[in-house]
């Protein structure tokens, strides 16, 4: 047996760093709480599932990033402190959920032969998101307004378009890799644009309507604009052409702009979102607990385990970064936008340097997925967007969204694994 | 494959631009925002947070509180060592008085949080507030003002600090709220004891108007000191009459401020236009609204139209007409004059002190403007000498002191004239500012003079000068 290779101890080192960021963190919980410092070994179970995963994806194969688990690791052990503090029943079954991901992800990464397999999934794939959502509209349950969630046999809810999000990005990267050539040459001009054939983009329009159907269907306007914007992402990875999504753009705008005069929830949410002010009570309640929330961490934040997600709507799920921001402050909140800039510089440094299209289209819708979720809802929290129930990937609580991600961040190194040749060390150079 | 891998990283730019500019939002809402959202009506975390700071207590100019704060059994008590004294000062709850006009300072929220705040360890204390009044002159001029209705109101000659600001009837914080039935025969009381009428109340200016439009023909050189007037004891226009309780016969200017001549000033009225009243009563700021954190109301002359314009300009003239002006309004335009002609702004906080002492506001002098040229108020102040020395207003003399003063008798709708008395000393470097309104009370000098002369002289006697 060599000596570990240098990034190897790297990550090590990471995640026990992590480890201590963690536990420390759960021990002040724990006190803050008045329980027994002993249960700090929960949020532990969190950190110790990612270095547990990290050791086995080892044993398969060790050419992989050393930078994802790490960062991952240390935003799902905060979600899980916040979570632990907000509601103990909920981050127990956060925890189950995590070890449950983490388990998937080192199975995925080895049932994963080869990525590139994958994308002869490509119309499987985006088949099953279609009737995954097709299911959703017509038998989803609705909680909090949004018709998202699917029961299964009674006991768990699921919600699709989570795992409609992954199938999505296998099959955009399939197919725009199949048809790389013909999207960029086989074109004509239609109103001075260069455009690609419709039989070439009739697929990838369809999903445009999807997810404008998604959007008015679902009430998820989250969603739309995760599915919109990585479906405008990816035609500039294949074209290369600002114009297409400077059109994508005002089409969107357009479709906003109806929606806003045509359904009142829709118009609502905007409202909401323009002048909270004017019902502090009523529909602005949400977003100015939020606001306050952030307000109220100031610069250096009230600390863990001090009340205040007791007033916030939606504290665990769509609003736990205001929870963030409130307990550690600026620093800490600006600390993990910081870790969400770093995981997409990582998955975007992996699509980079893949030498196949489908991987390194593969690496990018999914890093594209991972930072527009984060700054969607983060946007939210803080007015800058229209505030919209989606999860902070890793952080909120919800058992779909946490396997998913674990399944994403196994696709995300399979193709490092697999489409990145000059790895040198177990690490990308 | 170059093409694909330049347009990732071109993608890749923004999330980076996404999570850059969140950040900074970030800190907009946190920091910069955030004193102003954490002082928010609707945050209801700030209540609760709010409810652990200890209130600062509030001191008078010679440290001696007039409210402090203790713990009880339902949160911070509010007690007031001077009692009815202050009262119209303290008010009787945090929604009252300057409880509720300086809560963001005494709580050391909003723009008066201090940034280290959430450094400091152990229960967050607000800050004291120090005004400028003077416990003792309140107590006097509260026992002077005892059984009658009206308001007393003492400046600083030389910073416009108010010194002593009292209005009767008064009230005793502490007993309010002893029971419902307290409150409700406070709140019910036909003596408004809860009204402060020194900001609040609105009276005819009556005589005293009349240092104001001399001051203001002086000023515009439509007269001299020693311009002649006839008086023969009515003088009519537009059919309305003007009359005064004698023939004062051939009078000038400065002996018909003496006499108060109600003929001589209404035919004043014919020496300026509506224009330039407007003009010098917003110069002597006769009906703005007091920079005090505490409700104060706004001054009227009344509308002028064609038909009434010379009746009301006569009427104004000499006090009557519809002007309404507030006790403070008439204290600051007279500080006007003492202050050689230059305008300054009452202020009543002199400080507000962090917990550990430090000064975080100060109130300071205030300068709003001219109001008439320092040759023009060195002659009107030579006037109101002549009004205590040797006129109506001999009343309010001082001994081995001279006084500036005018008495006024406002006729009013509810009963007898209501008594006015505005003065300083000393008039040849004034130091206070002193003036009296007492409701129903008749003739000018007797009943507001003496108010006026004792509170002035304490004031001299504890500022040195007496």
């Amino acid at each position: 047996m060599t000596a570990i290779p240098d990034r190897r101890r790297t990550e090590l080192v990471l995640l026990l760093f992590v480890a201590l960021i963690i536990g420390a963190g759960g021990v002040l919980v724990c006190l803050g709480m008045g329980i027994s410092v002993l249960q700090a070994a929960r949020p532990l179970a969190v950190v110790g599932a990612f270095i547990a995963a990290a050791m086995m994806l080892d044993l398969a194969d060790p050419r992989r990033d050393r930078w994802l688990l790490p960062i991952f690791a240390l935003l799902s052990g905060i979600g899980f402190l916040l979570l632990w503090q907000l509601d103990p029943r909920l981050a127990s079954r956060q925890l189950i959920w995590m070890l449950t991901g983490s388990g998937l992800m080192v199975a995925a990464y080895y049932l994963i032969e080869d990525v590139r397999d994958l994308a002869r999934l490509k119309y499987t794939s985006g088949l099953a998101a279609l009737i995954l959502v097709g299911l959703t509209l017509v038998f989803g349950v609705e909680h909090g307004g949004a018709r998202l969630w699917l029961d299964v046999g009674g006991l768990l809810s699921f919600q699709p378009s989570e795992l409609v999000k992954v199938l999505m990005c296998i099959f955009l990267a399939g197919y725009v890799a199949e048809r790389w050539d013909l999207l960029r040459e086989d074109t004509r001009r239609v109103a001075g644009f260069q455009m690609p054939k419709l039989r070439h983009i009739a697929p990838l329009l369809l999903m445009v309507i999807f997810s404008l159907a998604i959007f008015v269907g679902q009430r998820d306007l989250g969603a739309a604009v995760l599915f919109f914007g990585l479906f405008v992402a990816m035609t500039y990875l294949a074209t290369g052409r600002k114009a297409y999504a400077l059109i994508a753009f005002v089409l969107f705008a357009g479709g906003a702009f109806a929606a806003y005069s045509f359904f009142p929830h829709v118009a609502t949410r905007i409202d909401m979102w323009l002048n909270p002010w004017g019902e502090p009570l009523g529909r602005g309640y949400q977003i100015l607990q939020g606001l306050f929330a952030l307000a109220e961490g100031g610069l250096m934040g009230t600390g863990f385990a001090t009340a205040g997600g007791a007033t916030i709507p939606a504290a665990s799920t769509d609003l736990i970064f205001a929870v963030a921001a409130q307990q550690m402050g600026l620093f800490g909140a600006t600390a993990i936008l910081l870790l969400f800039a770093l995981a997409a510089h990582r998955s975007f440094s992996i699509a980079w340097r893949a030498t196949d299209r489908f991987g390194a289209l593969l690496a990018s819708a999914l890093a594209i997925v991972f930072s527009l979720q984060a700054l969607v809802i983060v946007g939210g929290v803080i007015k800058l967007i229209p505030l919209t129930g989606i999860t902070l990937p890793f952080v909120s609580y919800g058992g779909t969204s946490v396997i998913v991600n674990f399944i994403a961040l196994a696709l995300l190194m399979a193709v490092a694994r697999d489409c990145t040749p000059h790895l040198r060390g177990g690490e990308l150079s | 494959m170059n093409e694909l891998g330049r347009n990732i990283k071109r993608v890749a730019m923004i999330p980076a631009v996404g999570f850059a500019a969140m950040c900074l939002l970030l800190g907009w809402w946190q920091v910069i925002r955030g004193p102003e959202l954490r002082a928010h009506p609707n945050n209801s975390r700030a209540q609760e947070r709010l409810n652990n700071i200890q209130p600062g207590a509030i001191f008078d100019s010679e440290g001696e509180a007039i409210l402090e704060v203790e713990e009880g059994p339902d949160g911070w008590q509010a007690t007031y060592p001077a009692g009815e004294a202050t009262s119209h000062l303290t008010g009787y709850n945090n929604r009252s008085g300057l409880q509720w006009g300086l809560r963001s300072a005494r709580l050391g929220i909003g723009k008066h949080e201090s940034p280290w705040a959430e450094f400091i360890e152990g229960p967050l204390q607000g800050n004291d507030i120090h005004l400028t009044v003077d416990a003792e002159a309140q107590r006097l001029a509260t026992r002077l003002m005892r059984r009658e209705a009206g308001a007393v109101v003492a400046l600083d000659a030389r910073t416009g600090a108010i010194l002593a600001m009292v209005s009767a009837p008064t009230y005793d914080p502490a007993l309010v709220l002893q029971s419902e039935w307290d409150f409700q025969m406070f709140q019910e009381d036909p003596g408004k004891p809860e009204y402060n009428r020194a900001l609040q109340g609105l009276y005819p200016p009556g005589s005293v108007m009349k240092i104001f439009t001399a001051a203001m023909t002086l000023d515009l050189q439509r007269v001299e000191r020693e311009t002649t007037f006839d008086c023969t004891g009515s003088y009519e226009i537009d059919g309305a009459k003007v009359t005064c309780p004698r023939a004062h016969g051939e009078v000038t200017l400065d002996e018909a401020l003496q006499v108060s001549c109600n003929t001589t000033f209404a035919r004043l009225g014919r020496y300026f236009t509506a224009d330039e009243l407007a003009d010098y009563l917003q110069r002597f700021r006769l009906l703005e609204r007091a920079a005090v954190p505490m409700p104060s109301s706004t001054g009227t002359i009344g509308e002028f139209t064609d038909a009434n314009r010379q009746v009301l300009l006569a009427e104004t003239a000499f006090g009557q007409g519809r002007t309404l002006v507030t006790p403070l309004a008439i204290a600051r335009a007279t500080l006007a004059i003492a202050n050689s002609g230059m305008a300054l702004e009452p202020f009543l906080v002199k400080s507000i002190a962090s917990p550990s002492g430090r000064v975080i506001a100060a109130g300071r002098r205030n300068e709003v403007g001219r109001a008439v040229s320092e040759e023009t108020a060195r002659i009107v102040a030579g006037m109101m000498v002549n009004v205590v020395e040797e006129g109506t207003g001999g009343v309010a003399s001082i001994r081995r002191l001279k006084v500036a003063g005018k008495t006024g008798s406002a006729e009013n709708p509810h009963g007898q004239a209501h008594s006015w008395f505005t003065a300083f000393a000393p008039a040849d470097n004034p130091q206070v500012v002193v003036t009296a309104v007492v409701e129903n009370a008749g003739a000018g000098a007797e009943t507001a003079g003496p108010i006026v002369r004792e509170v002035m002289a304490l004031l001299l006697s504890r500022s040195g000068a007496g």
